[in-house]
């Protein structure tokens, strides 16, 4: 039994409905590229923006440097106790002696850097460990507020009294003296004098960058107690 | 075909090229630029893996050299009993600085991200920030630790905390993110008593409640805490 021929109405809405097809096709295709391309755009961007990653690029490559400069030096201390020379172990030891108690905070040390004053009623114990912290990431290699030395471990607590330093109450005005990249500590002692000034529990806030800056406060070395070396 | 149909086809045609050339518009307009986008990201990316492979092969680096001017030293105290001495007061200058691998009784915190809020658009306190880390550190050296790690990476006598959201960087560390380690040495009941006040830790536990930041510790009678492998450098520092 052979097939019964199409009209031509029945073609032209064969046509017809193909047309409608490819139309949509088509438009389904486009908008599947266009939500894939989407999907990728945000996948790749979970955690961070550009911008975010320009500035950790910019801190990663300041580390590096600072990480090439330690290698440098841990390299010429090698190479003099390699010498032989009479003496050169002890110098070197020597060397690193003083310069641990400068870093821990254990000898009087001078150098540029910059100098902050606070004077605010009310602040408290976070806010100082917040300032303190600041400046550490600003690169501050010496830290001294109102005659008391401060490095990373010593308590910064919050009483009845007030602020205390390793147990003694710090009473405002802070002066928290930094010795360190005197550019760098510019730039973070401004950021932080602005937004205190904007803060209603501090009266001034203010600071000035010295070329020469001594800081005669000095730790006293705790022992351990329950630390032990592996 | 009559000459309606053949109007109809044409009319379709016609609407078909005008939604191909809009479409093709669109995929110029839009789907080029975020592929730009993908490249310029991808380009970011790979610069920061670079710069982080880097610096952990610096690090590295600087542990071994460390280890080799130890043996050197050591080298040199036992043929002088002056120099041994000196060796002894640099080593235990060392430990305090956290150029030292460590153990004892501590504790061990973990700070991990909360839930973003359903209403909280592009707030990010659901993450744990540098400045949560911080408040733990300054918390737990307040009750005595004798030394510190966090991930891993030891704290210093001039360690820093800083970062953007959920990221923290420690010294020249490439970014941590949650789940955030701490682990300290010291009095650990003292430690612990101090974690549990409610008190203690203000804006973390105010997280906790919104966010459901999690925060947890617990006490041990062996922690270990690595050496630093960092830069300790104090260019502009002189003795008076």
């Amino acid at each position: 039994m052979s097939a019964r021929p199409k009209t031509p109405r029945q073609r032209a809405i064969r046509v017809r409905g193909i047309s409608v097809w490819m139309i949509a096709l088509l438009v389904a295709l486009v908008a599947t590229i266009q939500i894939r391309s989407q999907a990728e755009v945000e996948r790749s961007l979970i955690g961070a923006d550009a911008t975010s990653l320009a500035f950790l690029i910019d801190d990663l490559h300041r580390a590096n440097d600072s990480l090439a400069v330690e290698k440098s030096d841990l390299g010429k201390q090698r190479a003099q106790l390699e010498s032989g020379q009479a003496g050169a172990a002890d110098q070197v030891l020597a060397d690193e002696a003083n310069r641990l108690r400068a870093i821990e905070g254990l000898a009087p040390v001078h150098g540029p850097g910059v100098v902050i004053v606070i004077d605010a009623s009310g602040l408290t114990a976070l806010d100082l460990q917040d300032a303190l912290n600041n400046l550490a990431a600003g690169g501050a290699e010496a830290v001294d507020v109102n005659d008391r030395r401060v490095i990373m471990g010593v308590p910064v607590y919050q009483t009845s009294g007030g602020v205390t330093i390793d147990s003694a109450i710090v009473m405002p005005p802070w002066t928290i003296s930094v010795i360190g990249d005197a550019n760098r500590l510019g730039v973070v002692a401004d950021l932080m004098t602005q937004q205190l000034r904007a803060d209603r529990r501090v009266r001034a806030a203010t600071y000035r960058v010295e070329a020469d800056l001594v800081i005669r406060s000095v730790l006293t070395e705790k022992p351990f107690v329950y630390a032990v070396a592996s | 075909m009559s000459s309606r149909n053949l109007a109809s086809i044409a009319l379709l045609a016609v609407v078909a090229l005008a939604t191909g050339f809009v479409l093709a518009g669109q995929v110029k307009a839009q789907l080029l630029t975020p592929s730009n986008q993908v490249a310029r990201y991808q380009a970011l990316v790979r610069s920061v893996q670079e710069l982080e492979a880097a610096n952990a092969d610096s690090r590295r680096q600087i542990a071994s050299l460390r280890g080799q001017i130890d043996s050197l030293e050591s080298q040199a105290a036992a043929q002088s009993a002056a120099t041994q001495t000196l060796k002894n007061q640099v080593a235990d200058l060392r430990a305090h600085a956290g150029l030292v691998a460590m153990h004892g009784p501590g504790v061990e915190v973990s700070l991990r991200n909360g839930v973003p809020g359903p209403d909280s658009g592009n707030q990010t306190g659901y993450l744990v920030n540098f400045e949560d880390v911080q408040d733990v550190v300054n918390l737990l050296f307040a009750q005595g630790a004798e030394g510190m790690a966090v991930n891993g990476r030891r704290i210093t006598p001039l360690s820093a905390f800083s970062g953007s959201a959920g990221e923290v960087v420690i010294d020249q560390g490439p970014p941590l993110t949650s789940p955030i380690k701490v682990v300290a040495v010291g009095d650990r009941n003292r430690m612990q008593a101090a974690l549990d006040d409610p008190s203690a830790l203000p804006g973390v536990r105010a997280r906790q409640v919104q966010f459901q930041v999690h925060l947890t510790f617990e006490g041990s009678p062996d922690v270990s805490l690595p050496a630093y492998d960092s830069s300790l450098q104090i260019p502009h520092v002189s003795p008076t």
